[in-house]
């Protein structure tokens, strides 16, 4: 007779959608790191166009009351977006540059260890000859 | 949020794509539990990158991935196998410069103990247990491929994904490993095999699925899929 105390284990696959309930499961983003890859070369382009822009016209004013907001607002934001900009740019670049360095590594690793296998089955082989 | 019997696994018209170039065009897979699902395919037909999207290793352009009814697009991959999802890859993904002891013990981060995984691998495939202290780089194929699935099983999944068991292995050896498949089956684990080679998977599958250029072209009981499998993979007009 079945004890109606007796509780059951749940199964592995009770215990995967148990776990995927409590999952986080992060927002649709297409790309993301892309995206922020682009604005980072974006960024800066802007950042210097706008520096140029603030000292073009500021460089127009007799006005040192003038040439101050002109500044601030154009030279500083620039200078701004254009630090931004680099940040990311360098951020993301070097995010892809080393996973690919970690990858080739990996794959280097995995060809000399092959190489290795390999010569150890010929002196193996030759031994037993 | 979990949809009462919801399958394991559920592909809603997914699409991927490398770069600019869609591989998958709207891809429909249901894996039911407890059930082995044989994905099939000649080359380049988009069965690999319709396992890691289902994975999570590989975004999906456009569609859904649902595991256990819930939706899990853009989760994790290692988040999906400490749940439970376990992937066999392609070319059996051991550390071949480690013994098989180590590689084993590898499969302890679910948490359970070194000494129990080991024991019930060995239990599974007495084979191994002779090779123990051997590094698996020097094991056979098949040996090889034993290892890769006890490694799996040892982190008590409740999904198998393995791909291409087949691949460079001797029929016997495939034969083999397709009855230690429908052997975990019996356990009630889920299994989805993608494959090239079909006429061993369909023995033991409960269900088929075949691909051609990103998309499915049938699917059915294997019983069913005699003349589909043919026209998949030899270019003959059904």
């Amino acid at each position: 007779m079945t004890d109606p105390t007796a509780t059951h284990a749940p199964s592995a696959a009770d215990r995967l959608e148990l776990g995927v309930e409590d999952l986080h499961v992060p927002e649709p983003s297409a790309d993301a790191e892309g995206l922020l890859l682009k604005l980072g070369l974006i960024l800066p382009i802007l950042g210097v166009v706008l520096i140029l822009a603030a000292y073009w016209t500021s460089s127009g004013s007799k006005y040192v009351a003038d040439q101050i907001p002109m500044l601030i607002s154009g030279g500083i934001l620039g200078l701004g977006l254009a630090v931004i900009g680099v940040g990311l740019f360098l951020r993301f670049s070097l995010a892809r540059l080393l996973r690919f360095w970690l990858a080739r590594m990996v794959v280097e690793q995995q060809a000399q260890t092959d190489r290795v296998v390999d010569a150890l089955a010929r002196i193996e082989a030759k031994l037993e000859k | 949020m979990t949809e009462p019997t919801a399958p394991l696994l559920e592909l809603r018209n997914v699409h991927a794509a490398y770069g600019r170039i869609e591989v998958l065009h709207g891809i429909d897979l249901v894996v039911p539990r407890g059930q082995v699902v044989a994905l099939l395919g000649p080359n380049g037909a988009g069965k690999t990158t319709t396992l890691l999207v289902a994975t999570g290793q590989h975004p999906a352009s456009q569609g859904c991935v649902h595991v256990g009814g819930r939706h899990v697009n853009g989760v994790k991959p290692d988040e999906l196998a400490r749940l439970g999802l376990c992937t066999i890859p392609e070319g059996r993904g051991v550390f071949r410069s480690l013994t098989v002891r180590e590689n084993l013990v590898m499969a302890s981060y679910r948490g359970l103990p070194a000494d129990q995984i080991i024991e019930s691998a060995v239990a599974r495939f007495p084979r191994l247990g002779e090779r123990i202290g051997q590094v698996a780089g020097t094991l056979s194929g098949g040996e090889q491929q034993m290892l890769a699935m006890a490694r799996g099983l040892a982190t008590d999944p409740g999904l198998l994904i393995i791909d291409e068991l087949s691949m460079g292995l001797a029929p016997l050896i495939v034969a083999e490993l397709y009855e230690i498949v429908a052997g975990i089956a019996t356990e009630g684990v889920s299994i989805l095999v993608v494959e090239q080679f079909a006429r061993t998977v369909l023995g033991v599958a409960d269900h088929a699925v075949i691909m051609q250029h990103g998309h499915v072209v049938a699917a059915g009981p294997p019983a069913d899929l005699e003349a589909e499998l043919s026209a998949a993979y030899l270019g003959a007009s059904t």
